[in-house]
């Protein structure tokens, strides 16, 4: 009787390939039939793919299921290839929105397109640095619009190489070298995010569930903080808008988000192997490089007619304080504006905008941003002497 | 057009319907001939022409060699060897090659501002140059007839699921299976389908989610590093690395099985190596075998006495380094193999074989110190200048005693864990194969592993990471 061995010996040929001279009908094609064929494992193909094709599409249903019943719902993911489609609605004479996740909360497009006659482009982006769009903008000579860039000073001045400045200088790299390919697989992603929870590349991804798990760190281990768990949704237009459990008051999302802002504003020690005065001294450069470079680019917009106003956005509780005491607006706000000769509007100046609670301390609720934008749009249009 | 993409996701199902609705042979092979230049054109559409351009010249001087005698067979071959090098030289060494020629210059005084060529790198421009290679290479050496079908070749050429980063088909491993039209068989189609997911779970669960993150903060770090976080940002890469490139070779058998080809392996379970040797018979097999077949034999190979042949050795290792990439770091990791070949062809010369190289505590330890001179190799292959590399190997080595942990705990338990599991199936399969391993597995347990990776690709997500070995 053959042993388990010798049939698979027989059923699993080894690869072999070799040559012998071809006949003449073979030779216009290249040479003589093949001769390595892959082995194929003999098992009961049919019954195994029919049961895990229902096995997967049922596991997907239930995740999809438990993902909206703790809260979830459908949203675009705003990754480069979503920006790049937003950036290249951008016509000569377009207000643009930039900057960071203020600009994407708290800015409503409609009551914006009513004020200011033109429906704004939003190119803002979370977690994000407004200058390198500000720069990619100004270097577009065929662009002369608008530019309404929020403000927040440790995202703006964000050195190079951190996460913020890298986040805005891949979507502009995206846009100048997106692939036709790239550039279908959104469309293609896009109705697909639009009707399933848990398609969400920053929240419910295995690398996000397991960056969940409680595990201690090593006593002074450097690992960077995490960022906030979802908590807005976005559009085709990329306008975000904060979901109801965030803004309901008391909210226990509410309150983790809160406690997720305050270790990411707050500056991170300075590196072990650089001395402390020498990294003063370099990310003060670095500041006043971003600050002269911002100034050339305001330049080169307004020289061709375009426009530039900085927004300071509405931030309240811990987060203010924090803001406050480590990016004081003496340090920061005022130098860019005096430096830029840009109009500025900041929002606790004026009675009317500076009443407005964000309920994780950051970001305006979705209701809230319609008002806020409404009464935004008088100082827009004052600033801009329209 | 990267497998993990929904573009080609729906690409695939419309090529995989429409092959296998046609009944002429034909027209299947027109179809995948347009399928895949609409494959590499969705990079970048100016790129096809350069592809095409390639691949008609060699069709062209495949002939030409054909019909030559004696000196001008040599002269048309190198023609058409010059043709692909400089093609390649051009693209991918261009800069490298002025900023060498620069500092050369400056060693003798003089200075020279080379301007720096903006050039692009077309994809996989280093693998399809090859597959057109080894065309007129094989009708030179005598072990292929030229193909009098354009159409036929171009395919060879440009074939997707191999076309930007391998494995390396020859010419004279595909022609044939163009004579006869290949019938659908459920069992080839599905593990075709198998293969394909088991690519993908390697890219994009065990590449990507589980080892990336690590690897590129290890190397990303510009302080010094305690030996724990240094070791392991190296053994995440080289488990990375692994998964990245092993995972788009099966990827690629998977979809050209789908499509009724058959592509030979490129990784046969490298981890488990004994010894160099064994592991280029193991990793990147097409690579290690092109070069073996048209640059060591032709060298002399082990036939010239035992320092020529060390020398071929180190000149093979050399130049592979430098087809992975334009720098130096690539140079160095080729010579560090090139050293550990020649050192275990000397040490196998003074050893010679002795019962107890066969014991199997020994072969293991051997192949532990396979897998750490392999991934001290990767140090300079990883990083993208000596500066790094030298703060790395320092790490490791205890040079930083009181350097920074940036490891989270959770990422030290995915490298061990996935390492381990890795080394595990590499040693449990050395001496087989995956197919013989499903064979033999339980119909329940291939069912639910094939479930659960397909699951956790689609829990994963991914974000379209393009696979490491492209940018060669």
């Amino acid at each position: 009787m053959p042993s388990s061995t010798s049939n698979f010996k027989r059923i699993l040929q080894l690869p072999r390939l070799f040559f012998r001279k071809p006949t003449e009908a073979e030779s216009v094609h290249g040479g003589p039939p093949l001769e390595f064929e892959r082995p194929i494992p003999q098992i009961p193909w049919r019954g195994i793919t029919v049961v895990v094709v229902v096995v997967v599409i049922a596991a997907a249903c239930a995740w999809e299921f438990y993902c909206r019943s703790i809260g979830y719902g459908p949203t675009l993911n705003d990754n480069e290839d979503l920006w790049t489609m937003t950036r290249q609605r951008v016509k000569p004479e377009s207000v643009v929105i930039i900057g960071d996740s203020r600009g994407w909360f708290d800015l409503d497009l409609d009551e914006l397109q009513k004020g200011l006659g033109k429906r704004p482009v939003q190119l803002a982006m979370g977690g994000g640095c407004g200058y390198p769009v500000l720069a990619d903008l100004a270097d577009d000579k065929t662009f002369h619009g608008t530019i309404i860039c929020s403000f927040v000073p440790r995202l703006f001045f964000a050195p190079p190489g951190t996460p913020p400045m890298e986040r805005g200088e891949k979507a502009v790299r995206r846009s100048h070298t997106q692939t036709p390919a790239q550039h279908v697989s959104e469309y293609l992603a896009m109705p697909l995010e639009e009707h399933v929870a848990f398609l969400k590349q920053e929240e419910l991804t295995l690398d996000d569930l397991l960056k969940r798990l409680p595990i201690p760190n090593r006593p002074g281990a450097r690992v960077p903080p995490r960022g906030p768990p979802y908590f807005g949704t976005l559009d085709r237009e990329r306008r975000a808008r904060m979901i109801e459990e965030c803004a309901r008051p008391g909210s226990e999302l509410q309150k983790r988000i809160q406690q997720i802002w305050l270790p990411l504003f707050t500056p991170p020690p300075p590196p072990s192997y650089i001395p402390t005065d020498v990294f003063m001294a370099k990310m003060k450069d670095a500041i006043e490089k971003r600050a002269r470079d911002t100034i050339a680019a305001v330049k080169k917009l307004r020289a061709r007619g375009g426009k530039v106003i900085f927004v300071r956005l509405p931030v309240t509780g811990g987060l203010k304080a924090l803001e406050d005491k480590t990016t004081p607006r003496n340090q920061t706000w005022d130098p860019l504006l005096k430096g830029t000769g840009a109009p500025g509007i900041y929002f606790e100046d004026f009675p009317e905008l500076a009443t407005f609670n964000c309920p994780e301390w950051s970001h305006l609720s979705a209701g809230d941003s319609v008002e806020f934008s409404k009464r935004l749009v008088p100082h827009l249009r004052a600033a801009l002497g329209m | 057009m990267l497998f993990n993409s929904l573009t080609f996701v729906v690409f695939f199902v419309v090529v995989v319907t429409t092959y296998w609705s046609i009944h002429s042979w034909i027209a299947r092979k027109n179809l995948l001939v347009t399928a895949s230049y609409i494959f590499y054109g969705a990079w970048n559409p100016p790129f096809a022409a350069l592809l095409f351009s390639t691949t008609a010249m060699d069709f062209w001087l495949g002939r030409q060699i054909a019909k030559a005698k004696d000196q001008s067979r040599r002269a048309w071959l190198v023609g058409s060897v010059c043709m692909n090098l400089s093609m390649l030289g051009f693209f991918k060494y261009g800069n490298f090659l002025l900023e060498n020629f620069q500092w050369l210059l400056a060693r003798i005084g003089i200075i020279y501002q080379p301007p720096h060529l903006d050039i692009l790198l077309p994809v996989g421009i280093s693998f399809y140059t090859f597959h057109s290679l080894s065309y007129t290479l094989d009708i030179y050496r005598g072990v292929l007839q030229p193909t009098r079908s354009l159409r036929d070749f171009v395919l060879a050429v440009s074939f997707f699921p191999q076309l930007v980063a391998g494995p390396i088909v020859r010419a004279g491993d595909f022609l044939p299976q163009l004579v006869t039209a290949p019938r659908l068989r459920i069992g080839q189609f599905m593990w075709g389908l198998l293969l394909m997911t088991l690519g993908l779970f390697e890219k994009i669960v065990l590449a990507d989610t589980m080892l990336a993150g690590s690897a590129d903060r290890i190397f990303g770090y510009a302080g010094p590093l305690v030996a724990l976080d240094s070791w392991l940002g190296v053994i995440a890469f080289a488990g990375q690395i692994f998964f990245d490139f092993a995972g788009y070779s099966t990827c690629a058998i998977g979809a050209a099985l789908c499509l009724g080809f058959h592509l030979k392996d490129n990784f046969r379970f490298p981890y488990a190596a004994i010894g160099f040797s064994d592991f280029w018979r193991r990793w990147h097999i097409s690579l290690s075998t092109f070069l073996r077949d048209y640059l060591y034999i032709p060298l002399g190979g082990n036939r010239v006495g035992w320092t020529r042949a060390a020398i071929n050795l180190v000149i093979v290792m050399f130049l592979g380094g430098l087809w992975h990439g334009a720098a130096w770091t690539f140079v160095v990791w080729g010579l560090l193999h090139g050293s550990y070949l020649v050192i275990e062809h000397a040490s196998r010369a003074l050893i010679g074989e002795r019962a107890w190289t066969g014991n199997f505590a020994v072969k293991l330890l051997l192949g532990f110190v396979t897998y750490g001179a392999v991934c001290l190799a990767w140090v300079f292959f990883r990083a993208s200048d000596f500066t790094i590399a030298t703060r790395m190997l320092r790490g490791m080595f205890g040079g930083h005693p009181h350097g920074d942990a940036i490891l989270a705990t959770r990422e030290m338990l995915q490298i061990g864990i996935v390492t381990f599991f890795m080394m595990l199936a590499h040693w449990s399969l050395r001496e087989t194969n995956v197919e013989t391993a499903v064979t033999r597995l339980p119909r329940w347990l291939v069912t639910t592993a094939w479930a659960l990776m397909a699951c956790a690709i689609i829990l994963t997500q991914g974000t379209s990471n393009a696979f490491i070995y492209f940018q060669f």
